[in-house]
């Protein structure tokens, strides 16, 4: 990797330069901000009003079937859902599905996109199929799963002893979804982390083959460190969108038989029940839920996050 | 049929764009029901627009197929006090939740009269809230018998003595299974509400304000517990929704299926030489000496409160669900029309060769719990039921009557 | 690996095609094995939904994994029976407008916070990251008030501003993680010669992030193509409605009858553009590792 020399400390400027500088200074900042402006515009059009909604709406007790009975409520409805059995078990459930696949993606992901990067053979067809999984709906994708773990219709579930009706087993189904996330997303994961291989200069590589490291040494000692920033947007969004998964769940099991995520349960709520207050605490608290995860992500990669450390260059 | 409808399709868009256009014409009403491919509706909707002698035309918009779609689009629309619906076809269970919000109208004087005329009187039923009619039924629906003559002589007529058929048969070594809907969802609940109400009983009081599950619910656990460990429950019990049941009896594992009219022409179908045994019966009973009663299902149409023409939509709700269109959407749909004298029409026979006993059993039928927490309940008693082989009868009974009275008072959440 | 040269640097592409016909046997049987393997772990589901789509209907129960009997009957279905064509034509226009608009956002903004000094650059990251954490279920209901009102209900832009602001967080943030591995003495050079700003943005930094904009632009429209809640519920006809979205409103024989053959006949015609999307793309990142331009 290519250094770049520390910026000079104005130190010892004189008072002319100092003010070309802060000139320079302020259009780098106009600039900034124009730069961002119209992706920040549109997000903000479109998100605030809903999200403020949102969380007004969890501090009201609102059931859409009595609307004359809408009024505040402060806190109780996050009273209520927290000390509910029923959230934390799909608390529960929801991390184990979003643990266990992200784990597994991640090594998948990452021996996918080394198989990516060096294979000689096949290239187009090997790169092509694995991204293919991503780009077939989801929706489709999950009652091909669904269809094939039904007892009788099904070539996988026939395959399973007879009277076993996996998706109706509480810890099958689960595995089964999870089986469904990981086929679904790898290629997220692969595709990122492709990218981040081909931001290791091969020169180092060579260098260190040269020393006589041997490739997993390569692998680990030079690889990782420098895939760090590609391997934490990787994770970081891959787990955000495993905690709060639904197509697969939905489409598999709708929940049922214990094996409802949170947000099928934000979405039971919401939409099944009517009850927007309790509905909107449900999504107030997967958000706050996903912003810790994602803060512990940040910090525990330190400053491999976009937009830190930039005095360092 | 796809290509007779497609010019009547085209017509019915131009002259409802030219209507919209002409400002002054006629009123466009849009219909919103479930997608339906045998053309019946459009039919009845080009058919209704003709005959309105230019009062208004009818739209026919289409809602997603499953009914928790339809809803789930209904309800926001409704919420949002969307005026772009007039006609709404709901599912026999949404007319408390959706008229407690305040969402469809109430049919009072002539209109009513007209409604309830000659109206299956247990469908009247699905539709009235708070004493008033908030809906007109337009199609309806509900469970028989099948059963193989060439395994069974006589049809049992009660579930006690189907489930001891059936093991006798499992002993001789003969197809065995009874087929019925075990999965989690509305069709356990249809289950248990069809048994409930059969042993003299109902899920919600007369008022819906509290449970009344007594003697007869435990009874109705009893049995569905003592069929899902018998030899009689398919191994699949707990996945099945009623098409799983249909292609279990075509396939010829099954000896008993509790399902509705959709078998049977399925049956002549798939399985011809299965078909010459296939016969039906009237719901089982729970005691031998008390009529059976099953679950009814259905549509009915309901005039949105933000329709800016309620009273067209009125007429043409009428003119939609009048005799020919109701002999129409059986014959072509597939599904038991709502006026009682049609049962006795020789064309609708012809299609329905069991008219007779479907409409035996819609007469004594009994409804879903009626309250706007509808859904709530629903979800309580599938989940308590489901898989049936967990079931353990005292101790779900106390597990639903929980789960129902937190719902009644809108506590806690909904799984 | 071997003896061979790193591959993937320009000179170890010269290498191996040189080498190719003498990569010894057990290596090419490796690689063939690992890529077969790994055909057949993300190929099998997707021929199973192949396999459905080519059953004929009175065979789809029968749970094999191979059709005892074929049949078009499930794609001549979808297209006369429900009208699928307009839902498919939305799909990839909502699609293509909706990733370039995203990208062009993105890459402007990630620049920003990848390269310049400005203050509230860690608090758009945290509300870029916010927005795209909130679950999608509890905005649905706002959205479609907020589209009725403005009369976008029911329209192309009335989907493309949602995907727009709903892909933007991950985009700024996958773009601004490459942005910030570009070997910036470039840019020091190009400014030390005289260039403006907008110069050294267009003609030295963006070519240089061409591999981080294409894996970018698969992954926004992957989003836009495969969202399914904003698409069922913001849209009423077919003026707009995607296909994903056209998917739920297939019915079966009954209405008891899941249409599993319609939908995996519409899954194969729905993923035949991606599969030429996907074969575009993995071009051009090939073309960003060859080029070895951000090795330098």
């Amino acid at each position: 990797m290519t250094t770049v020399a520390p910026p000079q400390a104005p130190a010892e400027l004189s008072k002319a330069e100092r003010r070309r500088l802060s000139e320079a200074t302020r259009a780098e900042r106009r600039f900034g901000w124009l730069l961002c402006a119209p992706a920040v515009i549109v997000m903000a059009a479109v998100a605030f009003y809903p999200i403020g909604y949102a969380i007004y709406l969890s501090l009201q007790r609102y059931d859409l079937r009595f609307p004359q009975q809408t009024h505040f409520v402060g806190l109780s409805n996050y009273g209520a859902v927290l000390s509910s059995g029923i959230w934390w078990h799909a608390f529960a459930v929801t991390v184990v599905i979003m643990v266990v696949s992200v784990a597994i993606e991640l090594v998948l992901g990452m021996a996918l996109a080394l198989l990516l990067y060096y294979t000689p053979l096949w290239r187009g067809l090997v790169r092509t199929s694995i991204l293919l999984p991503y780009g077939i709906v989801t929706v489709a994708a999950a009652y091909s799963w669904q269809f094939a773990w039904t007892p009788g219709t099904g070539y996988l579930a026939n395959l399973l002893p007879a009277g076993s009706a996996p998706l109706t087993n509480q810890w099958q189904a689960i595995g089964i979804i999870i089986l469904a996330e990981i086929w679904k997303t790898t290629p997220f994961m692969t595709l990122l982390l492709l990218a981040g291989l081909t931001l290791v200069p091969d020169d180092l590589l060579k260098a260190a083959k040269v020393d006589g490291a041997t490739g997993w040494q390569r692998f680990i000692q030079i690889m990782l460190p420098l895939m760090k920033p590609a391997i934490l947007v990787a994770l970081l969004f891959r787990t955000l969108d495993a905690f709060r998964i639904f197509d697969n769940i939905f489409i598999l099991t709708k929940g049922n038989n214990g094996t409802g995520s949170v947000s099928i349960l934000g979405y039971d709520n919401l939409f099944t029940a009517l009850n927007l207050g309790i509905g909107s605490a449900i999504s107030v608290l997967i958000l706050i839920a996903v912003a810790i995860i994602s803060t512990i992500f940040i910090m525990g990669f330190g400053t491999a996050a976009p937009g830190t450390a930039l005095e360092r260059r | 049929m796809a290509v007779v409808s497609a010019p009547v399709l085209l017509a019915a868009g131009l002259a409802a764009c030219s209507s919209a256009a002409a400002g002054n014409g006629p009123a466009v009403l849009n219909y919103w029901s479930f997608p339906d491919n045998s053309g019946a509706i459009q039919q009845a909707v080009d058919t209704c627009s003709a005959a309105s002698g230019g009062k208004y035309t009818i739209v026919y918009n289409k809602l997603p197929t499953d009914a928790d779609g339809q809803r789930q689009q209904l309800v926001r629309r409704l919420a949002a006090h969307d005026s772009s619906m007039d006609i709404l076809a709901l599912d026999v269970t949404w007319e408390a939740e959706t008229a407690q919000a305040g969402w469809i109208l109430p049919w009072t004087g002539a209109a009513k009269a007209a409604a309830q005329r000659d109206t299956l009187p247990t469908m009247l039923q699905t539709a009235t809230w708070s004493g008033r009619l908030y809906a007109v039924p337009y199609n309806t629906n509900t469970q028989l018998l099948w059963y193989r003559s060439d395994l069974v002589p006589r049809p049992p007529a009660t579930w006690d003595q189907m489930i001891s058929d059936a093991e006798q048969l499992a002993r001789e070594g003969k197809p065995h299974l009874i087929e019925i809907q075990g999965a989690q969802y509305e069709g356990a609940t249809v289950w248990f509400n069809s048994l409930v109400a059969s042993a003299g009983g109902s899920i919600l009081n007369a008022s819906s304000t509290a449970p009344s599950l007594g003697a007869p619910a435990l009874k109705a656990l009893q049995i569905m517990s003592r069929l899902a460990k018998s030899p009689a429950a398919d191994p699949s019990l707990s996945v099945q929704q009623e098409d799983q049941n249909r292609l279990a009896m075509e396939g010829g594992t099954a000896a008993f299926e509790l399902n509705y009219p959709f078998v049977y022409p399925s049956m002549q179908t798939d399985n011809p030489q299965l078909f010459k045994h296939f016969k039906w019966a009237l719901y089982p009973r729970v005691y031998p000496n008390v009529p059976s009663r099953v679950t009814i299902g259905g549509i009915d149409l309901a005039v949105s409160a933000y329709s800016a023409h309620p009273d067209l939509a009125r007429q043409a709700i009428l003119c939609l669900r009048d005799r020919p269109n109701q002999i129409l959407a059986a014959v072509k749909g597939g599904l038991p029309p709502t006026l009682m004298s049609l049962y006795s029409d020789p064309a609708f026979i012809k299609a329905y060769p069991f008219a007779a006993d479907i409409k035996t059993a819609l007469l004594s039928a009994s409804v879903r719990p009626k309250t706007p927490f509808y859904q709530n309940v629903s979800i309580v008693i599938s989940h308590a039921v489901s898989p049936p082989a967990s079931i353990n009868p005292s101790a779900t009974l106390g597990q639903i009557t929980g789960g129902i009275n937190d719902a009644l008072a809108g506590r806690g959440l909904v799984p | 690996m071997t003896a061979i040269a790193a591959p993937g640097t320009k000179t170890a592409r010269h290498a191996r095609t040189a080498t190719q016909p003498t990569m010894p046997t057990g290596q090419k049987v490796r690689w063939g094995t690992a890529n077969t393997i790994t055909i057949a772990w993300t190929l099998f589901p997707i021929w199973w939904l192949i396999a459905l789509a080519f059953k004929a209907p009175a065979t789809l129960n029968d749970g094999s994994f191979w059709p005892n009997q074929w049949s078009w009957s499930n794609f001549s279905g979808i297209f006369h029976g429900t009208a699928f064509v307009k839902p498919l034509l939305n799909s990839i226009g909502i699609g293509v407008i909706s990733t370039v608009i995203s990208v062009v956002l993105a890459t402007m903004a990630a620049y920003a916070i990848a390269r310049l000094k400005f203050p509230g650059k860690s608090l758009l990251i945290g509300v870029s990251l916010l927005i795209a954490m909130f679950p999608l279920i509890s905005l649905v209901n706002p959205l479609f008030n907020i589209e009725r009102v403005l009369g976008l209900f029911d329209t192309w832009p009335g989907l493309i501003i949602p995907y727009l602001a709903f892909s933007l967080p991950l985009a700024i943030y996958t773009l601004s993680a490459f942005f910030r591995e570009i070997p910036w003495d470039l840019e020091k050079a190009a400014k030390v010669d005289g260039a403006s700003q907008r110069q050294i943005f267009t003609n030295v930094i963006a070519p240089l992030a061409l591999p981080g904009i294409a894996t970018t632009s698969i992954l926004v429209f992957m989003f836009c193509w495969n969202e399914f809640l904003l698409a069922i519920s913001l849209t009423s006809t077919n003026a707009a409605r995607t296909a994903p979205a056209a998917m739920g409103f297939f019915t079966g024989v009954s209405q008891f009858t899941f249409p599993i053959g319609s939908i995996a006949a519409a899954a194969v015609i729905i993923t035949i553009p991606i599969v030429i999307f996907v074969m575009i793309f993995q071009r051009r990142i090939v073309a960003g590792l060859t080029a070895g331009a951000v090795k330098g």
